[in-house]
């Protein structure tokens, strides 16, 4: 990795430059909250947003996409094809950066998936440093930091970013689009102190000792009985979720009946009929078999396959539950027994 | 700013179904039947080669996907057979197509049963309903490598002797020495002359050597517990009983999320377990 | 062949009847897959005595409407129930919250009922009647919904309305929740399947839907009364399209 000190005020510059040359997406405002969404000045770009929404994962698969078209009567496919689209998304957080790492593990892996994997590939990423507000909780799995999936990582120490620089294209995009200079001993130790600040910024506390001995030891636990009976069954927690990456498959038909699309969209564990099979049996019937799951896949199933747990402690679902129900809460409960 | 859209066919998409022409439909029940596909060109047909206990995403656009096991022998190449009960959208779309129909398949997807780790052993198979489709390619598979296997046993479990399954088949199977085979039915009508009960109740019946067999298992959720609870009574080892589990396979290639059980997906880890790892699967039985 | 479809309507305000005249860019595409037999927003002629599908707007509020509904499930190997009046009662059913007698002196003066509604009911959505084969909530209908059904019905597809609620849909449409915003949102138990049309609009929803099946009714209630609302919030707020499910419990 190499580094380049970029003043902030260069930024907007970078920005242009990026757009001359690819769909240049950001965190931009809205109704008091924040979005990622296409950048249509350099002044939209909000890099002091503190979370968004939706998580980046959107803009690799989206929320619904078409996988092919297809004629009826023959039962054919005519058109199965990519998006190619060359992107920047400009501004990740950590917790966003890791979560592409962990999403790459399941859709890169073994039988790549072609959607997300052309856009993977077309797609760079600029990275941007924060501050933990009291929802986050990146620091009690180590996705507080991030030393690749970026192409660019832009550290605040400032009146500057101290950008850590992966990619070849990234080094190219800086070196055409801003002046900048090389770092000297000093910037780096603003750096150190920005990342120490950062570091004592945690208010949450994550037990996260021994989970899946816990998730096992504790699996017939009264705990998800309680959970239970709290969740709405919404799903609102999945959807939010930046490295929730379960999906349902269906087609829709043009009004003509002759041709269609088989569209995939997000889905979640949390929906009642996401277990059941055709003959009406239900694996999860209740919302306690369905939160248990959850937190049971993320933080042992998903590790069992890839030594990561399915979390970045982006603080999302945290926002987003009504229920009250989050990792910090469900792991509190966990380790105690009891559910606060 | 600038957009620039492009769009790329794929080359290899995984999703993609190959069309295959039904060859056969044989009505076995009114609610299952049989149907013999042909995967439509020489390569296509190649490239598919699978074990038993593997399945495949059935497509039928405008309806979708489901899976189903096959039913065929892997010794038996250039056609894939399934054994569909109709019981949803996309099977009942597939009962309503008749011969020369193309429809769409995907696969073959999963873990099926350890063929050459069990040859050279006594086979006990349960199945239990329509468990016995994916024990029907196993046992296929056995018959045309039969000097390979010890004793063969098959149990087999029905509601109704109206249920049964591949009963051609299994009528004349009765009279071999090759393959004990025990039908049994829950609800007996007057024709009945074979057993009467739940299909564990035939382990009286049976001699099973403890070190030397490897069990097959596939039916119903709730028949899994008590089959396994019988061999473990005839002393077999958790990992030479093997069980085959029904689960919303929808991808086929672990990543819809829809088939997890316990820590695992039965699509790429399963369908097929050993009782030794399906016992480190919460809630798998 | 195309099956023979009839549209008609029952207590309702025909806006269900409208949204259906307003798929201006797919209606002769659905014209080419069925035979339109009868349609009472647009048709002149009379209502065929055969038929296969049978498109109802509406809720039942008279003898003559059930007499009707009865006919018509006898003749139709379908039948759809559209909107929110037909699904869960809709806002007929805000009659099951009075006297009925009295509420109709109230509108049309003393001893009018008779005259006005011969064999008044309490009204109720179709299926307190009859099997109903395909729903499609709403108040109006979504048209992308309505044809997503329809192509289900042409292939023999299972009924598939939503069981889940809203709030997934308006997170996909990256709503800030109203419930942040201090305001009091029906979608917490409301069924999914309009893509949360109205919240995406800035208004909370209204519940016009039905209560979804999988809804966590005590658990929302909780959550309702801790955002600061009242404990009858949400049965209040249900009252609009939801009455008839309510006295029929």
């Amino acid at each position: 990795m190499f580094f380049r000190i970029i003043p902030k005020r260069e930024i907007p510059e970078l920005v242009r430059g990026l757009a001359s040359q690819f769909h240049v997406i950001g965190p931009v405002a809205k109704d008091g909250s924040f979005v990622y969404a296409p950048l249509s000045a350099p002044a939209e770009l909000r890099l002091d947003y503190d979370t968004t929404l939706l998580p980046a994962k959107e803009w690799f698969f989206p929320s619904s996409e078409t996988l092919m078209r297809f004629t009826v009567a023959d039962n054919v496919v005519i058109d199965d094809s990519v998006d190619e689209t060359k992107r920047v998304l400009f501004g990740l957080h950590p917790c966003d950066v890791n979560s592409l790492l962990l999403m790459d593990n399941v859709f890169l892996g073994d039988n790549p998936d072609p959607y997300y994997k052309a856009r993977r590939d077309n797609t760079l990423i600029v990275g941007v440093s924060c501050m933990p507000n009291e929802h986050c909780f990146c620091n009690a799995w180590g996705t507080d930091e991030t030393h690749w999936g970026f192409d660019i990582f832009l550290s605040d120490i400032g009146e500057d970013y101290y950008a850590s620089i992966r990619s070849v294209m990234g080094a190219e995009l800086v070196d055409r689009y801003v002046a900048g200079r090389p770092i000297t001993d000093d910037d780096t130790a603003a750096f150190q102190r920005r990342t120490a600040e950062f570091k004592a910024a945690f208010t949450n506390d994550v037990d996260t000792s021994q989970l899946p001995v816990l998730l096992d030891a504790k699996f017939d636990s009264d705990i998800w009985e309680k959970l239970g009976e709290k969740c709405l069954a919404c799903g609102a927690c999945s959807m939010v979720c930046p490295t929730c990456y379960c999906f349902d498959v269906h087609d829709v038909l043009e009004a003509d009946q002759l041709t269609g699309c088989r569209v995939r969209t997000w889905d979640s564990c949390q929906f009642k009929e996401f277990a059941e099979v055709a003959h009406g049996h239900n694996f999860r019937d209740t919302r306690a078999s369905r939160v248990k799951y959850r937190y049971y896949h993320k933080q042992w199933g998903y590790l069992s396959k890839f030594e990561r747990v399915l979390c970045v402690g982006c603080g999302r679902c945290t926002r987003a539950c009504k229920a009250q129900i989050n990792p910090p809460r469900v792991v509190r409960a966990l380790q105690t027994g009891l559910v606060d | 700013m600038t957009t620039h859209l492009s769009a790329a066919p794929i080359v290899v998409n995984p999703y993609r179904p190959s069309p295959a022409r039904i060859t056969s439909i044989i009505d076995l029940t009114p609610m299952e039947k049989l149907f013999e596909f042909r995967l439509i060109g020489d390569a296509a047909r190649e490239a598919f080669d699978f074990q038993a206990g593997q399945f495949v995403e059935l497509s039928i656009f405008g309806v979708g996907e489901a899976p189903i096991s096959i039913s065929s022998a892997p010794s038996k190449q250039g056609f894939i057979e399934l054994c569909v009960r109709n019981s949803g959208d996309v099977t009942g779309a597939l009962h309503s197509k008749k011969c020369g129909d193309i429809v769409g398949l995907r696969g073959p997807f999963g873990r099926g049963f350890p063929f050459q780790e069990m040859k050279g052993h006594d086979i006990l198979l349960v199945a239990g309903g329509l468990g016995i489709a994916p024990l029907k390619s196993l046992i296929n598979h056995i018959h045309d490598d039969r000097h390979d296997f010890g004793k063969v046993t098959i149990l087999y479990g029905s509601r109704t002797p109206a249920d049964i399954l591949f009963r051609a088949q299994f009528d004349m199977w009765r009279h071999r020495d090759d393959f004990d085979l025990i039908l049994s039915v829950d609800q007996p009508d007057e024709t009945w002359d074979g057993a009467v009960g739940l299909v564990t109740k035939l382990f009286d019946t049976i001699d099973v050597d403890p070190k030397g067999t490897y069990g097959a298992i596939c039916g119903p959720p709730v028949m899994y517990k008590y089959v396994i609870a019988e061999m473990r009574k005839k002393a077999m080892d958790a990992d030479h009983i093997y069980v085959s589990f029904e689960r919303r396979m929808k991808c086929g290639i672990g990543k819809c999320g829809h088939c997890g059980v316990g820590h695992q997906y039965a699509c790429i880890d399963g369908p097929v377990f050993n009782y030794w790892e399906a016992m480190n699967l919460q809630e798998a039985i | 062949m195309a099956p023979r479809v009839v549209v008609l309507s029952l207590a309702s305000d025909f806006g269900c009847q409208v949204q259906l005249s307003n798929m201006t860019d797919e209606i002769l595409d659905v014209l080419g897959v069925i035979d339109l037999g009868y349609w009472q927003l647009a048709s002149s002629g009379h209502m065929p005595t055969e038929y296969d599908v049978a498109i109802i707007e509406g809720a039942v509020t008279t003898d003559e409407h059930l007499e009707l509904l009865r006919d018509v499930r006898q003749t139709a190997a379908v039948v759809i129930a559209m909107g929110a009046c037909a699904n869960t009662g809709g806002i007929p059913g805000l009659a099951n919250l009075v006297d009925l007698d009295e509420r109709y002196t109230v509108v049309y003066g003393s001893g009018s009922a008779l005259k006005v509604a011969p064999g008044k009911r309490a009204p109720m959505p179709l299926d307190e009647f009859i099997h109903v084969d395909y729903h499609v909530p709403g108040c109006p209908i979504d048209t992308s919904e309505f044809l997503r059904v329809l192509s289900h019905v042409l292939l023999g597809m299972k009924d598939r309305v939503p069981n889940l609620t809203m709030c997934a849909s308006c997170k996909l449409n990256q709503t800030v929740c109203f419930f942040d915003r201090g305001q009091l949102c029906l979608g917490l138990v409301t069924r999914a399947g309009c893509g949360a049309r109205c919240p995406s609009l800035n208004r909370p929803c209204t519940g016009c839907r039905g209560v979804a099946p999988d809804a966590n009714l005590e658990s929302a209630r909780t959550i309702i009364v801790a955002a600061g609302h009242r404990a009858d919030a949400l049965e209040n707020g249900l009252r609009i399209y939801n009455t008839s499910q309510e006295v029929r419990g």
